[in-house]
């Protein structure tokens, strides 16, 4: 009976511990979250789709519009995955890069912009839980995530380049290094 | 037209939405399917065989939209699982995920199913056969006749508010320019508050829960020395992070450990509880950001270059040169963030 007992309480226990974590999250990230993805949900549907492909034609140009400043716009703007569609406006052979950089942005940028991938904000919103837990602030954590991630996104754009055109060689074909206007 | 069979597919257990009839066309011929890095699903031969169709790998190449007539997926629940049904080509998804993600709004009964193993798809029985049959010829002639559609503007549309009925009409008198304008801001910012619950009720509390559940077995069953003797190595140093990195971005495993960012989630999730118990320093927290996420996005290569409208050729070379560029990068990532968290939370 004695150890039916203990079972039972080591049981409740386990959920008990795992409530106390939601609960934290619950009333520790949700509110700030909700507040700042109403106000962002707004700014964008506000400034609208349009302008920002604009810039998109643009930024094609040179690699660091491309695989910095563009993707880390679109991200913001349209948020994962639509931000991907702004390789629409690149030659083909830049489509890769454009995306490696893109998906990256929609990452790095989460601490500091959470509507950017709401769904899998975890990665950043679990590690910071656990700073702001020890009773530090978490805005140099989120703030250099961005900024770190702004280098390594444009890195991993620009390498993608070379990628590209090493699998071309090994498949045996030739992309598009010019812009084709679609009708 | 006879050589295409349709069939009938329900959900599998936990899983949502259906039953779907699928009924393949002249043009509309093609199964697409994109799951487990290219690994086609144990149901597409069945599918393949009833159907008729063409299979078509996305993770190698892709085919025009309006050739689909039909993808498999196996998102855990997060964009693809939204995104095929948004362009309303049906879903079969293999995973039992419901309204989930950031596209959960197009995920509906009439477009998706899910959790589909080889026991939920039959042959449709001739009626509904029959009934597919047209539905799939009314699709194609309604999409070569939009125009028709805008036509049907004039009268009072039953699917809309008045209200927006008059601001589309733009003949409203002053006042009512002047309503609808303050309406519209309104309206906007509460289509954008409604839009941020869905958001965290669909994808943010369901995650929190699971992941709250894993770390209350974790630390609640003694399993968590165990288990952070285990990740302690990798989570908690800077080598462990950078090997992390580094074996999370092998290409073609890295398209494995992609969907949903789940397992990033998890290891997130888990490194915060163990920076919050302690046991591992918050100065690393920038390098396991980086760390754990190297593989991002290498499951989404074919529907994200999709999105981009890249070519077919594009989509074969972009796949392998993404997931090769990833390898290449994540230890200068990992690095990266070790030299820029000189000086955060420094003990």
């Amino acid at each position: 009976m004695d150890f039916l007992v203990k079972f039972a309480s080591a049981f409740m226990g386990v959920f008990q511990l795992g409530g106390e974590q939601f609960m934290g999250w619950v009333t520790g990230i949700i509110p700030t979250i909700l507040m700042l993805l109403v106000m962002m949900n707004a700014v964008i549907a506000l400034i609208g789709d349009e302008r920002i492909e604009v810039i998109a034609k643009v930024c094609t140009s040179n690699p660091l519009l491309r695989y910095a400043v563009l993707p880390w716009l679109s991200a913001f703007m349209l948020g994962n995955p639509m931000a991907l569609s702004m390789g629409k406006f690149m030659p083909e052979f830049y489509k890769p890069s454009y995306y490696a950089a893109a998906s990256y942005h929609c990452h790095t940028n989460s601490g500091i912009f959470p509507h950017i991938n709401p769904s899998e904000i975890l990665i950043y919103l679990g590690i910071a839980q656990g700073v702001t837990a020890l009773g530090l602030d978490a805005t140099p954590l989120a703030l250099r995530y961005m900024l770190v991630g702004f280098i390594a996104n444009f890195i991993s754009g620009w390498v993608t380049d070379f990628t590209t055109a090493f699998v071309e060689k090994q498949q045996g074909v030739r992309l598009s290094r010019e812009l084709h206007t679609k009708a | 037209m006879s050589e295409y069979r349709a069939i009938r597919v329900e959900k599998g257990s936990g899983g949502f939405g259906g039953p779907l009839t699928i009924q393949g066309t002249e043009k509309k011929n093609k199964v697409m399917y994109i799951t487990g890095g290219g690994v086609a699903p144990e149901i597409l031969p069945k599918i393949v065989e009833l159907t008729g169709l063409e299979p078509v790998n996305g993770f190698k190449t892709s085919a025009p939209e309006d050739e689909l007539a039909l993808v498999i997926i196996d998102c855990g629940g997060t964009l693809r699982c939204g995104l095929y049904p948004k362009k309303r080509i049906p879903t079969i998804n293999i995973n039992p995920v419901g309204k989930a993600g950031p596209l959960a709004q197009f995920i509906k009964e009439d477009i998706y199913v899910s959790g589909v193993t080889n026991a939920n798809i039959s042959l449709a029985d001739p009626a509904e056969a029959a009934a597919a049959a047209d539905a799939a010829a009314t699709t194609e002639t309604a999409a070569d006749a939009p125009a028709e559609a805008e036509e049907k503007k004039g009268g009072i549309d039953t699917s809309k508010k008045l209200s927006e009925q008059m601001a589309e009409s733009g003949n409203g008198n002053m006042l009512a320019k002047i309503g609808l304008g303050a309406g519209k801001v309104v309206a906007t910012f509460n289509q954008a508050a409604r839009d941020a619950v869905q958001t965290a009720i669909n994808t943010l509390l369901p995650f929190m829960a699971f992941v709250s559940m894993l770390i209350g077995i974790i630390n609640g069953t003694g399993f968590g020395t165990f288990f952070s003797g285990i990740l302690q190595p990798l989570l908690g140093s800077i080598p462990g992070l950078l090997v992390l990195g580094i074996i999370c971005s092998i290409p073609g495993l890295s398209a494995i450990l992609g969907p949903g960012a789940v397992i990033s989630q998890i290891l997130g999730g888990i490194m915060g509880a163990e920076i919050a118990a302690g046991r591992i320093s918050p100065s690393l927290a920038l390098v396991g950001l980086f760390a754990l996420n190297c593989h991002a996005a290498c499951d989404f290569i074919p529907v994200g270059l999709g999105l981009a409208e890249a070519e077919t050729e594009t989509v074969e070379v972009g796949v392998m040169s993404v997931m090769y560029s990833r390898f290449i990068t994540s230890w200068v990532r990992v690095l990266l963030a070790v030299v820029f968290s000189i000086g955060m939370y420094a003990a």
